[in-house]
């Protein structure tokens, strides 16, 4: 295994999230805060790590998909322990675990926070908490795939092992521009909704922070009450680009560089739009009793809705006092969550399309035992091997969240709390019901627990398999004998 | 912050069909040289392990729909390269790309029955460029025999000028010569331009001293090569007769062009039907039909005095045994195709002699084409040769308009290291350049690098 690629690779991770820490530095000075100079100081000490790791060039730029999983699983471990310093030498966050938890929380984007009272915080903790959605959201490495000059063709295996969903595909034929323009149409997005929000009277930054966690699908809130305190209008806003942000960026490729009958063509998006359509229809009446109104219901409904299947994780209220016919759609929600190719997590509407096809196929083949058919989506077959790989993930992201669940249940707390708390953190979206619901925090649960939360939310985000890899003796072994051959070369 | 910027295209944008042998070692080079490549294939695990394999967007599809050619990109395509195994469908998925889209169309077309009239499909279907690998192996093969003592013959200014290589013998006239001293004792037509030591490749200076077991690229006008090559102690007969093993289509457009040549030829083909076809396409050669690995057969057909033995079977590890053996029974002059390109450097070390990379041959008469199509301001790449397995380019340029390079003397040019002009061809005369000579608007000019990547006559300028 080429070990050397993977330290070049986080080395420049590191480089750039010490460039990426001077921006809260930036905030700390605007508002003349004491904390910055944690920021600054830890930003120095990333990126003399990074600069250490990435000195030398390695022998060989070729890798593979392990070395692309790999690498990407230890760049978000690398990124969240780095992201954490400042939190814990600034003391606002005083526990360690704590403040990796909110990190892997923020770079994940699940927006799931330990903390009770965050307007306590000074401006720069808030703004980096909300600016690791951002990161996190499209992704670091392919925000490294789009700056960094790596030759040869094997990238494809990072950015594979980093996007979300069941295959990438390339926009167009060089991953870099394919990254470039992801990042494009993400900025942009991101622009356009600091703008609206600012156009509605929202602080500028409030506005820049509610983005971030908008458009990274994270959901940290930089207010106690999270979006709720703010008016229609805003809460409009954030509804509609927590959707946006939800679609498949192909769309916007589309939309931007070809053909809006492409766009309005793909399939999952059509079923995306259904479901929240369907979503908030049903819970729009289900709450209509007990709203202000039918404009009140239809806002929190559909703010509901978006927040919970784009994984974001915003709130305007505390749902947890909902009916249970509503409570149950967010739930089904969380699993369901954004499109592939998106900012969201949760396991992904064309996987959900993807194994609701084969349920169809698998029953047609009762009725027909001899008959042979393809799946079809988006208007081309599907490969056996996809459909393969999502059943496997599936499964095993089924496995991974009871034994997440069975975790939990040592400290003694009802299931609904223990389910939800896992479904909210493995699906990236936040909040859960009961005692972590909107209006609570995850602070209550112990050590252990956080740290088996922390896996979850970094195996939501990578998809599973890229983390779940690094558990496989071969990869120790491979890294292990790497390191002592070449130990022993320089010797 | 960092801000995106737009994605500025720098290569052209390239679509190729068909990802088999010549269409991974296009995909190889091309993304190499830094193009936007689409790729098409019907096999979606042959597309998956390329996309893996390289920076590509891979299609799967029939290359010749048009919708598959639209998901592709046609329409803002610069070229469509068409090599799968079916020569009707590589030309009907350019002629489709010609109508759909503006660019450029390579189609590879290999039947003997289209060989003939590949000038006329090529006007009429627009075509930039019709390639042969088969043809350009035997063209290729064809030369060494012409002249058996060079490793390889490559022709340049429409075959004014050669450029040959041959590894020099224990107890040469060469051995221990510095280069210098070749244009005062022997001749000074001559240009050697590249020197393969050791597996070092090295672009010679004046004091360079060669050896024996060196291999030599030497460049010269046609008719002084085989001068040369008398005047340092080698026979230039061309072989009279030739033993080829296997009747596919190479050996067809080989055997035809010896027989022109008037050079007698044998073929040994297994299979029966494919024999008849051959005879009768062939009147004058002898036709085998038989095992063409069975050694018997092979001395039967007298492999220990035929003067030639060229193994053209679509079998690499047969081509190569059957070399072996014929080095190890007779002094034939070998000439071995090798299909594929893996264990490239094992076969290298085997010593076979002359070898033929088909896959090459066309990927470098595409990439030349590539090249040019990229910058052609001031001047076109005529011909591109990868000599020594990529480790050395020599290029032929055109020079069409005035630029920093023409009238100036050559030695008060400031050229790049390792590079060498190696000659001019004025008007059909080939000039063996000295540091008197400059270059001028009209010339084509031959040059030799272990530089990569050369677009223009101006990047020969340090």
């Amino acid at each position: 295994m080429n070990s050397s690629i993977i330290r070049y690779i986080l080395g420049y991770v590191l480089k750039m999230e010490a460039i990426l820490m001077l921006l809260p530095c930036l905030v700390a000075v605007i508002y003349q805060e004491r904390e910055g100079f944690y920021y600054l100081s830890v930003a120095l000490l990333c990126g003399l790590c990074g600069q250490l790791m990435a000195h030398k060039k390695p022998a060989s730029f070729v890798f593979y998909l392990k070395e692309g999983c790999i690498s990407t699983a230890l760049s978000w471990i690398f990124l969240s322990f780095f992201g954490c310093l400042p939190f814990w030498f600034s003391k606002e966050i005083p526990s360690f675990t704590d403040a990796l938890f909110e990190t892997i929380s923020g770079f994940t984007t699940t927006g799931a926070s330990i903390l009770s009272d965050v307007e306590a915080l000074s401006h720069c903790a808030l703004f980096w908490r909300s600016f690791t959605h951002w990161i996190g959201g499209m992704g670091v490495l392919v925000f490294l795939l789009a700056i960094i000059p790596l030759s040869g063709g094997s990238h494809i295996n990072l950015m594979r092992a980093e996007s979300p969903g069941p295959s990438v595909g390339k926009l167009v034929p060089k991953v870099k521009y394919t990254a470039r323009i992801l990042y494009m149409i993400y900025l942009g997005m991101t622009i356009l909704e600091v703008i609206l929000l600012l156009l509605g009277k929202m602080p500028f930054f409030d506005a820049l922070n509610t983005s971030f966690g908008t458009a990274g699908t994270g959901g940290f809130g930089i207010k106690n009450d999270s979006i709720g305190g703010y008016s229609p209008y805003l809460q409009w806003v954030v509804t509609i680009f927590m959707i946006l942000f939800g679609v498949n960026f192909n769309a916007y490729y589309y939309v931007l560089f070809h053909n809006l009958k492409k766009a309005i063509g793909m399939e999952e998006v059509k079923y995306y739009f259904f479901i929240i359509l369907t979503s908030i229809a049903i819970i729009f009446f289900d709450i209509l009793s007990i709203s202000k109104g039918v404009f009140d219901a239809l806002t929190h409904a559909s703010f509901q809705v978006g927040s919970i299947i784009t994984t974001t994780g915003f709130s305007t209220m505390d749902f947890n006092l909902w009916p249970q016919t509503s409570k149950t759609v967010l739930i089904l929600l969380m699993f369901v969550g954004a499109c592939a190719g998106s900012t969201g997590g949760g396991i992904k509407v064309s996987r959900f399309v993807l194994l609701f096809k084969t349920v169809i196929k698998e029953l047609n083949s009762y009725i027909h035992p001899k008959s042979i058919k393809k799946i079809n989506m988006e208007g081309k077959p599907v490969e056996h091997e996809v459909t393969r790989s999502v059943n496997v993930y599936f499964i095993t992201f089924m496995i991974l969240f009871s034994l997440s669940v069975f975790a939990l249940s040592f400290e003694g707390r009802d299931l609904t709390t223990n389910f939800t708390a896992v479904a909210a953190t493995i699906n990236n979206i936040g909040p859960g019901l009961e005692l972590v619901g909107p209006t609570q925090n995850f602070g209550l649960f112990k050590n252990f627990s956080k740290y088996v939360l922390m896996f979850d939310m970094l195996a939501g985000r990578l998809e599973l398999f890229p983390l779940l890899i690094l558990f496989h003796p071969a990869v120790w072994k491979d890294l292990f004998t790497c390191k002592i051959s070449s130990k022993k070369t320089e010797a | 912050m960092f801000k995106p910027k737009n994605p500025i295209k720098q290569g052209l944008n390239i679509i190729i069909v068909g990802c088999g042998k010549v269409g991974i070692t296009l995909i190889e080079q091309l993304c190499k040289e830094g193009h936007d490549i689409t790729i098409i294939d019907k096999n979606p695990s042959k597309i998956q392990t390329l996309t893996n394999l390289y920076d590509v967007m891979g299609i799967v599809g029939n290359g010749a729909s048009y919708s598959v050619q639209m998901d592709a990109g046609i329409e803002s395509s610069d070229l469509i390269i068409a090599v799968t195994d079916s020569d009707e469908l590589n030309l009907l998925c350019c002629t489709v790309a010609r109508r759909v889209g503006n660019c450029a169309a390579i189609a590879r077309v290999r039947t003997p029955d289209y060989s003939k009239e590949v000038g006329y499909l090529r006007e009429k279907l627009g075509l930039a460029m019709i390639i042969n690998p088969e043809l350009e192996a035997a063209k290729e093969a064809a030369r060494i025999l012409y002249l058996p003592t060079a490793l390889e013959v490559n022709s340049f200014a429409h075959g004014q000028a050669e450029m040959i290589k041959f590894r020099i013998p224990e107890g040469n006239l060469l051995d221990g010569m510095a280069i210098s001293r070749l244009s005062s004792s022997i001749t000074n037509k001559v240009l050697i331009c590249a020197i393969e030591r050791d597996g070092e490749v090295h672009i010679p200076s004046g004091d360079f001293i060669m050896r024996s077991g060196d291999i030599i690229s030497f460049v010269a006008s046609r008719k002084t090569a085989k001068g040369f090559l008398v005047e340092i102690g080698f026979k230039t007969n061309q072989v009279k007769n030739t033993l080829i093993i296997g009747g596919g289509k190479a050996a067809y457009y080989l055997a035809n062009q010896l027989l022109h040549a008037g050079i007698s030829v044998k073929i040994i083909e297994s299979d029966k039907a494919r024999c008849e076809e051959l005879s009768v396409l062939l009147p004058k050669a002898i036709i085998i039909n038989g095992d063409g690995t069975d050694e018997e057969l092979l001395k039967e057909e007298g492999i220990g005095y035929v003067e030639s033995f060229i193994p053209l079977t679509g079998i690499d590890e047969e081509n190569i045994m059957l070399t072996l053996y014929a080095r190890q029974v007779s002094k034939a002059k070998i000439i071995t195709k090798i299909n594929r390109i893996n264990f490239k450097e094992v076969i290298s070390k085997l010593d076979l002699g002359s070898l033929i990379y088909p896959r090459y041959i066309t990927s470098e008469a595409i990439i030349a084409y590539v090249r040019a199509k990229k910058d052609s301001m001031d001047s076109n790449i005529e011909t591109l040769y990868h000599m020594f397995d990529y480790r050395a380019e020599a290029i032929e340029f055109r020079v069409d308009k005035k630029s920093d390079v023409t009238g100036i003397s050559l030695a008060d040019l400031s050229l790049k290291k390792n590079l060498l002009i190696s000659f001019i061809n004025r008007n059909g005369s080939i000039i063996v350049p000295s540091g008197q000579d400059c270059i001028k608007v009209g010339d084509t000019v031959m040059i030799v690098t272990t530089h990569t990547g050369f677009n223009d006559i101006q990047d020969i300028l340090a």
